[in-house]
């Protein structure tokens, strides 16, 4: 900032030192000089996303260089092996099913905290009372930290797929009826009352004001029970399990093959952003009247 | 103007919120009786708070009154009657997510007209008001006065014989709300429907009634009913009429004291708040 302002300091001083010509010509580079790096500020202010790039880039030159130069082989592998090793890490027997199994988990997780969540929300949002008495439970069992219990959900659901889906719904849902709580909540009364003037039906208004009202809640709601989801499987998996991701990644972990742990833990966050990506485009979509 | 025709017949109505002895009891509306003449624009205005918009409420089958009864068409009114009644509310009460198209269609939808006559009935409202080349607009991208416009449009789409504004300019510019007026008095000359208008404005009741029903500080009724002896529309010049004038400081009068008993009566009951809070 001050640089920029003692520039424009130079250029009124500018007349005055053409005066001198020996003193004028490397003033005037400078001034150049100065106003180039102006320019480039300007386009780098104008385009956020080269920056997110260099700060994606430097990130993965320090691992790269401390993976390579200054650190044991044995815990951290560097980004270009990572990359490489990927197709390998695919063709690892067992690594294909377990990207399926803990997807289908994901999927189905995420399926009932969603048929859960959304008919919970909307009940406990649209009456007053339920939302007294009630909403203060959400809260709390959303605050406790439910790893705490997961020994419980793995001896009431074994040690297969079931506990790892009970699991990620535990870590879903709560997002979920929250953030349908809070957006049926703000929603202008004079709205329901104007539609109940004209002849609404309970259904009509439920379809036709309730529902379009929420929908950026309830995609905002979509996407932080998927993060949810995604955690709760994953923290199952890691915990005991003899298949999907979690599995290798210990696996991977305990026998020191760094490359094909960051490798699977890269597919996994593929997976996680095109996930949300999904939502988001969808979510992008019914937005249109903002 | 009227057939002498009652259309909205208002009988000893009362209304109180919560129950004697509650804190938050009042009784915003008391033993107040109205006949509204078909075809006629009623204003009512009175001072805050003193049941002028309760009593639009009770009209339209929104709020039950704790006394009384009222009868639209000779039928009583125990909810709303989508049929008869259309309203305009003082906030834009457009839905914000549909284009102001799509919010005539949903009212006619909510109204229960076959679809067949959206599209027709959805047009000739809009040019009523002025605002057909808006039709595919969401209410964000319109101004204040067109948004009431919109409103009025949803409202006259629905052919109602009765039509409920309350304040419907009230969060409007002075300049916009005297130029929706005039509008609204040509527009009205034309539909021959029944309104009962609630405002805080003089000049606005003045300018629009037939008949101004001035309201007595809470618990309200109708402390006097003014005639306006004016044909519609209502031209620009009446406002500079010395007939405008004269009725407009009659209201003035009767308001005055009522305004002045209504702050009144608010106070002690501010101060006998900031007692109880005291040791």
């Amino acid at each position: 900032m001050t640089s920029i302002r003692s520039s424009g300091v130079a250029t009124t001083a500018r007349p005055r030192a053409g005066e001198d010509p020996v003193l004028s010509s490397p003033l005037d580079s400078r001034l150049r000089g100065n106003e180039r790096i102006k320019a480039a500020r300007t386009f780098l202010l104008r385009h956020p996303g080269i920056v997110r790039l260099g700060a994606v880039v430097v990130i993965l030159l320090v691992w790269e260089i401390a993976a390579r130069f200054f650190m044991d082989p044995m815990f951290i592998s560097p980004p270009s092996r990572v990359f490489a090793s990927l197709g390998r890490v695919l063709h690892t027997a067992g690594v294909p099913d377990a990207l399926q199994l803990t997807f289908f988990e994901l999927a189905v997780g995420f399926a009932i905290a969603v048929a859960i969540g959304l008919p919970l929300g909307l009940a406990i949002g649209l009456q007053p009372f339920a939302r007294r008495s009630l909403m203060p439970i959400v809260l709390l069992v959303y605050g406790m930290p439910k790893i705490t219990i997961l020994p419980l959900f793995i001896l009431f659901f074994g040690i297969g797929p079931e506990s790892k889906i009970a699991f990620g719904v535990a870590h879903g849902v709560f997002p979920i009826i929250i953030t349908i709580v809070a957006g049926v909540q703000n929603l202008k009364p004079i709205l329901l009352v104007s539609a109940r003037s004209m002849g609404a039906s309970r259904w009509q208004m439920l379809r036709w004001v309730i529902f379009p009202h929420m929908i950026p809640s309830f995609f905002a709601g979509m996407r932080l029970g998927m993060s949810g989801v995604l955690l709760g499987v994953l923290l199952a998996e890691l915990y005991v399990s003899t298949a999907g991701i979690g599995y290798f990644t210990t696996m991977f972990t305990e026998n020191f093959q760094p490359t094909k742990l960051f490798g699977l833990i890269a597919m996994l966050a593929a997976m996680a952003i095109a996930l949300n990506e999904m939502v988001r485009r969808a979510e992008h979509r019914f937005n249109r009247w903002r | 103007m009227s057939t002498g025709e009652i259309a909205i017949r208002i009988k000893n109505v009362g209304h109180q919120f919560g129950e004697a002895g509650e804190a938050r009891h009042v009784r915003a509306l008391t033993d107040t009786s109205l006949d509204v003449v078909r075809g006629e624009l009623l204003c009512l205005i009175g001072p805050s708070g003193c049941g002028k918009s309760t009593l639009l409420n009770v009209i339209g089958g929104l709020l039950a009154p704790t006394g009384g009864t009222v009868e639209v068409a000779g039928k009583p009114v125990r909810g709303p009657m989508p049929g008869d009644i259309a309203y305009v509310f003082q906030e834009s009460a457009l839905f914000p997510w549909n284009t102001v198209d799509e919010n005539i269609r949903l009212g006619m939808r909510f109204q229960g007209v076959p679809k067949s006559e959206h599209a027709g009935r959805a047009e000739k409202s809009l040019e009523a008001v002025g605002l057909a080349e808006f039709a595919d607009h969401y209410p964000g991208q319109l101004s204040g006065g067109m948004r009431q416009r919109a409103a009025l449009a949803r409202a006259l789409a629905l052919q109602t014989g009765i039509l409920l504004m309350d304040e419907p300019f009230g969060a409007l510019d002075e300049q916009t709300r005297m130029i929706l007026g005039e509008d609204l008095s040509v527009l009205l000359a034309r539909t021959e429907k029944t309104i009962v208008f609630v405002t805080h404005s003089l000049g606005e009741a003045v300018f629009l009634a037939d008949r101004v029903a001035v309201f007595s500080a809470r618990p309200g009724t109708v402390k006097k009913l003014i005639r306006v002896d004016e044909p519609h529309p209502r031209n620009p010049a009446f406002v500079t009429s010395e007939k405008f004038t004269a009725l407009r400081n009659e209201l003035y009068d009767l308001l005055h004291d009522e305004i002045r008993a209504a702050v009144a009566s608010e106070a002690p009951r501010r101060r006998r708040g900031a007692n109880g809070g005291a040791p």
